[in-house]
């Protein structure tokens, strides 16, 4: 009786973990497509008002392969400034995304695990296409995020992500997408 | 269309393959203008390269990226790479990556702190100053070398001025204080107003856009007239100020356009007011009237901004009235940019942000972060200008505009376009335009980049093999082996 129950309560675990890992992945990758389409606007409403947004600089060094700056971004955000980068790429004058871009986020790779205060942590890989206008030419950016969930019934609204680029030097002339 | 005067000598150019090409270049600027394929042009790229970059004071970073001894960081000059250290004495060194052995590159990091470099190919090892310390297996391989001549190889002049360093691959030719001369007066003003200096915060951006060097320098070289339609969105949306971000000569602000022995700037600024950039009350208690004259510390307390351009390369922007969201303060935040050209068409942009050193973290936090939002690769302001440069590039390799010598007119500001009045009153140095709608400034850059590419190298300027790096004055090590 007591084995069966330790095993129930195991399996009940690992379906709860399972389940969580599914509506994460679900809730990534309908921000990846809604970011695609350009709802940029929806986009804004998974962002919790107290949102911590960062993309640190990568700094090379000479032991250690994965460093990054703590004073030096590419993003360093919060609800306010974002919002006014989304309002900024929808007006008219933004011509760093006119025409807008094409885009496709590959969200792989996901890690989802609860943490004591009822947030999960998720971590994902991001692989981003970027194309613009009529040329034959585009590019990528490469990277992994962590991101912090506040559980919103089945879905996720975002508290926190740090986005890590590969790129230790960008090869695209601005980045003008969220990561 | 303009062709080939008959008053330009080919015997000005060495190369009888390069004078067409200059010869156009040359019947272009006299009419203020600039044939559009130098902005994406093999031989112009190759002739800036041997003749502008490898003579030129070139700015390498600012001494408080390199703050302890040892601290280094990697630099290039054009495609050539240095490194960028503070020796055990104290002393910035601009030493050539290159190991005197086989040549392999000894930097492995873009920065750090170390004592010694160690070459990974046959371990030939190196001090922080540059001098050759160690050659393995030295008594049976190397009986003869003379370390004290095997030195890491310095830039041939290295120097400073306010904190900026700057090198030059030339051992002749003018020196840093003739360069600048009396632009320091416009340099004070931005880096040594503060009590205890200006620092870098972080490490800079760098990024690699397919424009042409010369696209950056341009637009920082007194391009007030782009603001107002360019980066109309930033008004749009309240992240700037009209008087900063409006249309040029149309506001009330006192603007003015300034060239100084071949450097530009720029200022937009409100008479009798205390502006100081709209920096906080923090950062402005820090500026000290003691730091600067009277005059300098005048035009600071009225400047709204400050943008320039130190030939031929460096940009700076002193810039005020501009948040990263509608609904906080406004601040201001220094910033320092390098155009490094990569081919005609590619440049490596790197954009420094400074604030004062004695200012508090979270101050330097949020002057970080306004910079950050309007400039670097996801800068509401910088985002846009990248992509309308491209545009020029794509056009200047066009075989439509190589054939009919197409040019991009700069004749804004001259008696054929414009009425031209000066402010006499100015109390700084150099030739002062009383409106920002000129586009003389930039001429002066082109004539200047003129001046280089028609003028071949000496020979005698490369650097002697057996030049010691550590020294300008090629001291020997006292305790050398």
């Amino acid at each position: 009786m007591v084995n069966s129950m330790a095993v129930n309560e195991e399996q009940t675990a690992e379906i709860e973990q399972f389940l969580c890992k599914e509506r994460v992945e679900r809730f990534l990758y309908e921000e990846a497509a809604l970011l695609d389409r350009r709802e940029q606007k929806a986009w804004l409403s998974l962002l919790d008002e107290d949102i911590e947004y960062k993309a640190p600089l990568r700094i090379t060094r000479e032991h250690t392969n994965d460093n990054f700056s703590s004073s030096a971004y590419y993003f360093d955000e919060d609800y306010g400034s974002l919002k006014a980068r989304v309002q900024r790429f929808e007006s008219e004058y933004a011509w760093s995304e006119r025409p807008p871009s094409r885009t496709r986020r590959f969200v792989s790779n996901v890690r989802a695990s609860k943490r004591d205060d009822g947030t999960v942590e998720a971590k994902s890989y991001l692989l981003l296409y970027y194309g613009q206008g009529d040329s034959e030419s585009y590019t990528f950016l490469a990277g992994r995020r962590k991101d912090v969930l506040r559980p919103d019934g089945e879905t996720f609204t975002i508290a926190k992500r740090d986005v890590y680029l590969d790129h230790a030097v960008p090869k695209i002339d601005k980045i003008s997408v969220f990561l | 269309m303009s062709t080939p005067t008959e008053e330009v000598s080919s015997e000005n150019y060495n190369s009888a393959e390069h004078s067409p090409l200059l010869s156009e270049i040359e019947a272009s600027l006299e009419d203020g203008k600039l044939p559009l394929k130098a902005f994406n042009d093999e031989t112009v790229h190759e002739l800036e390269l041997e003749r502008l970059f490898s003579r030129e004071w070139i700015f390498i970073g600012h001494e408080s990226e390199v703050p302890e001894e040892g601290d280094y960081a990697r630099r290039y000059i054009a495609g050539d790479p240095f490194i960028f250290i503070r020796d055990m004495n104290g002393e910035i060194q601009v030493l050539f990556d290159s190991c005197r052995h086989r040549g392999t590159k000894l930097c492995r990091a873009e920065q750090g702190n170390t004592s010694h470099f160690r070459c990974p190919y046959h371990g030939w090892t190196y001090k922080n100053d540059g001098e050759l310390v160690g050659v393995p297996q030295k008594e049976v391989a190397f009986k003869n070398l003379d370390q004290s001549e095997h030195g890491l190889h310095s830039a041939p002049r290295v120097d400073s001025y306010a904190g900026l360093v700057f090198a030059s691959l030339s051992d002749a030719g003018e020196s840093l204080e003739e360069h600048l001369g009396e632009f320091t007066w416009y340099l004070d003003i931005q880096f040594k107003l503060p009590d205890g200096g200006m620092e870098v915060i972080g490490e800079p951006h760098r990024w690699v856009a397919e424009t042409n060097w010369k696209t950056g320098a341009d637009n920082f070289a007194g391009d007030s007239y782009h603001t107002g339609f360019a980066h109309h969105s930033i008004k749009q949306l309240g992240l700037g100020g009209d008087d900063t971000v409006g249309v040029a000569g149309a506001g009330e602000t006192k603007d003015r356009h300034i060239h100084c022995n071949g450097h530009t700037t720029s200022t937009r600024m409100v008479e009798g007011e205390d502006v100081f950039m709209t920096y906080p009350d923090e950062i402005v208690d820090l500026f000290n009237p003691d730091n600067v004259t009277s005059e300098q510390y005048t035009a600071a307390k009225e400047a709204l901004s400050f943008t320039g351009s130190v030939f031929p390369n460096l940009a700076f922007l002193n810039f005020g009235d501009i948040t990263d969201d509608p609904n906080k303060d406004v601040t201001g935040f220094l910033g320092l940019r390098k155009w490094r050209p990569l081919g005609p068409n590619k440049t490596e942009i790197w954009s420094w942000a400074l604030a004062p050193k004695r200012a508090s973290e979270e101050t330097k936090e949020r002057i970080y972060k306004v910079y950050m939002s309007n400039f670097g690769p996801t800068g509401n302001f910088e985002q846009d200008d990248v992509s309308i440069w491209n545009g020029i590039t794509d056009v200047a390799d066009s075989t439509f505009a190589s054939q009919h010598n197409l040019e991009l007119n700069y004749q804004m500001g001259t008696e054929q376009m414009s009425e031209v009045a000066y402010d006499e009153q100015w109390p700084g140095p150099g030739t002062v335009y009383a409106i920002n709608l000129e586009e003389v400034g930039m001429q002066k850059f082109h004539d200047q980049w003129f001046d280089h590419l028609s003028t071949p190298l000496e020979t005698s300027r490369r650097p002697e093999r057996s030049e010691c790096a550590g020294s300008s004055e090629c001291e020997l090590p006292e305790d050398g082996e």
